[in-house]
């Protein structure tokens, strides 16, 4: 029996199903009639469930949803088309003469729709821009050989596996949630006191807690790639009097492409899925476009708002998403020549 | 002479790599000192009596151990009423939809990636090329959608209705059974034949069994994600919350009275499972969960 592959990546999955094909048993086509009929039955079976339950959930409520974007439905509940006037009404969001946007503090005001997708945006930028680096040099360190480096792997990996709702809560008792937490006698005793209550400091605290609970997550991916590059590589590269530096550029980088195109997929996609942080928070203005939704169905929300947060997020899907699949593809192209 | 040389060069170099390391450990363990030293925290403090947490204000007495370790926090956090519940009804909220919907998940998962592993049927490409589709692209705001449409089907504040969405066959779980059960020879399946096994004999007794190890992976780690779940017990179980979501309320209801011990201990409570489990598989859920790359 063949080891099972863990690793097995999304793309190669999709190339082997091919090769399966030929695998399965075939029958010969006159005889086949009833033993296929059994096979036929058999996957009929085990299908059923899943195929219902995944046209259900993702196929009719995806259409659904599209549906619901154009609807406006009144307080009684009666539903009426409303061509594109949910989709207007987000983009009167968007002028601070209409919604009266949010107040910095000073004077100045912000559009409450445009905070949102500063807030939106902030996350994916973040992750790509510090996050990505940062974990890209801390695997580099880790790959190498260091006193410890399995304890660090373990403690690493906990924010994976300790849930959002306790992790925000630890990270918040520390800074902002107390006077208990050590960040806030740190800073006391500089003289100094985060103000927690207006934007930006709202958004910012989050972005701080999002590179430190992901951290972890992106070295231990990353340094399991950098594990699979042939050691050979570095040492050559070594004799041949190459920097560190050097090293890290013209080897490590390209080798582990793949890995930092996924990552800098999964940063842009936050962009669009971010929620459960901001909303845990329970900060002021640090909203998501996800969060925005959440929040909009949870509880408090009003039904007759629904088709508005439908066209909210289909507005911003069709945007971005075929951003993200373009950008995907464009810097997948760097290093394609490279397979690791 | 080169030989030498060489070596030179790579004693030279040698220093300047090692500073490095040496940077980076330092900072690896600050980090990682700062990801235990919140819950240790909360450890210590769990066992702080109300009474003295609230008269401490400076930041040794925080740290300090407690004048009289007080264990009666857990047991009154297990009792105390949170609107309605108590944290004893949301352990078992919680592992009731953790067991459940592991099994349903699990289960689902295998069926449809054995299916689409072993047999040839039409529209199998299509299915596969959907599953990868929908795990790939980000379509976001369809809650609205999916809120009135468990409503619709009278599934919402139900437990059925939280596990129906568990059991989604088509995610991460999915591709790696795929590859699991791809890997097993069908000769296998052919041999259980000639012993005149049935479709369902061979999948149950001959490749379930074979697949033991990626399907315990499955399970260990679906558990974690269901039991940290935030979103959809919150959204679809109002009113039976499970510790995810009754945490949450906990720190809201116990702040406003300054219990705040009381809070750590159902913290330290909700981590001590996911804590056991990851000590145990600690190698098999690092593996998978970076193999499954964007899960959760």
């Amino acid at each position: 029996m063949e080891q099972v592959n863990n690793a097995e990546s999304t793309v190669t999955a999709i190339e082997k199903v091919e090769e399966v094909k030929t695998e399965s048993p075939k029958p010969a086509k006159k005889k086949m009639s009833k033993k296929r009929k059994k096979e036929l039955i058999f996957v009929a079976i085990l299908l059923a469930y899943p195929v219902i339950q995944f046209l259900l959930t993702w196929i009719f409520v995806n259409s659904y949803s599209i549906i619901l974007a154009f609807e406006n439905v009144s307080l009684e509940g009666k539903v009426t088309f409303a061509g594109l006037k949910n989709f207007i009404d987000i983009f009167k969001q968007f002028d601070i003469n209409y919604g009266g946007g949010i107040d910095l503090g000073n004077g100045t005001r912000l559009s409450y729709n445009l905070m949102i997708v500063i807030n939106s945006f902030a996350y994916g930028i973040i992750t790509i821009f510090i996050s990505l680096p940062l974990a890209l040099i801390c695997s580099y360190f880790l790959s190498k050989k260091m006193p410890l480096a399995n304890v660090f792997r373990v403690i690493f990996f906990l924010p994976n596996i300790i849930s959002v709702v306790a992790l925000v809560y630890a990270f918040k008792m520390q800074t902002v949630d107390s006077s208990a937490g050590l960040i806030y006698h740190f800073l006391s005793a500089l003289g100094m006191k985060v103000n927690i209550d207006t934007w930006p400091n709202t958004t910012l605290i989050v972005l701080v807690y999002c590179i430190w609970a992901g951290l972890g997550y992106n070295v231990l991916l990353l340094s399991g790639a950098i594990g699979r590059i042939p050691n050979e590589l570095f040492e050559s590269a070594q004799m041949d009097g190459a920097s560190s530096f050097k090293q890290f550029t013209k080897i490590m980088i390209p080798m582990v492409w793949p890995t930092v195109v996924t990552l800098v997929v999964l940063g842009l996609t936050s962009i669009l899925t971010l929620y459960l942080q901001p909303v845990l928070f329970d900060l002021n203005n640090n909203e998501t476009i996800a969060g925005t939704i959440f929040n909009g169905v949870s509880g408090s929300g009003s039904k007759t708002m629904y088709p508005y947060y439908a066209a909210f997020g289909l507005l911003f899907s069709f945007v971005l998403a075929p951003a993200i699949l373009y950008i995907r593809k464009v810097i997948s192209r760097k290093y394609s020549d490279t397979d690791c | 002479m080169e030989n030498t040389m060489t070596k030179q060069k790579k004693r030279n170099k040698k220093p300047i790599l090692s500073i490095g390391v040496w940077i980076a450990f330092v900072i690896f363990a600050l980090y990682s000192i700062s990801l235990l030293f919140p819950f240790i925290w909360m450890l210590l403090n769990s066992f702080r009596g109300v009474e003295e947490w609230q008269h401490i204000t400076t930041f040794d007495q925080y740290w300090s151990l407690p004048t009289n370790w007080d264990f009666s926090n857990y047991a009154k956090i297990l009792k105390t009423d949170i609107n309605g519940d108590n944290l004893l009804s949301m352990i078992l909220n919680s592992l009731i939809l953790t067991i459940l919907g592991t099994v349903v998940n699990v289960f689902f998962s295998a069926c449809a990636a054995y299916a689409v592993a072993k047999y040839d049927f039409p529209g199998k490409k299509i299915l596969y090329g959907l599953a990868i589709f929908a795990m790939v692209v980000p379509i976001v705001g369809t809650l609205p959608a999916q809120v009135k449409f468990m409503e619709f089907l009278h599934l919402n504040d139900t437990y059925i209705g939280v596990l129906f969405l568990y059991s989604g066959a088509f995610g991460f779980n999915f591709i790696l059974l795929h590859s699991a059960f791809e890997s097993i020879s069908w000769n296998y399946a052919e041999a259980a034949q000639m012993d005149g096994a049935g479709h369902f004999q061979i999948f149950f007794k001959v490749m379930i069994p074979m697949c033991k190890g990626p399907i315990i992976s499955c399970c260990i780690l679906q558990a974690i994600t269901l039991w940290n779940d935030y979103s959809t017990p919150f959204l679809f179980l109002q009113s039976h919350k499970t510790l995810a979501v009754g945490l949450q309320s906990i720190q809201n209801e116990l702040k406003l009275t300054g219990n705040y011990p009381l809070v750590f201990a159902a913290i330290i409570i909700s981590i001590v499972p996911v804590i056991v489990l990851y000590s145990l598989f600690q190698k098999k859920i690092i593996e998978n969960t970076v193999a499954g790359g964007l899960k959760g």
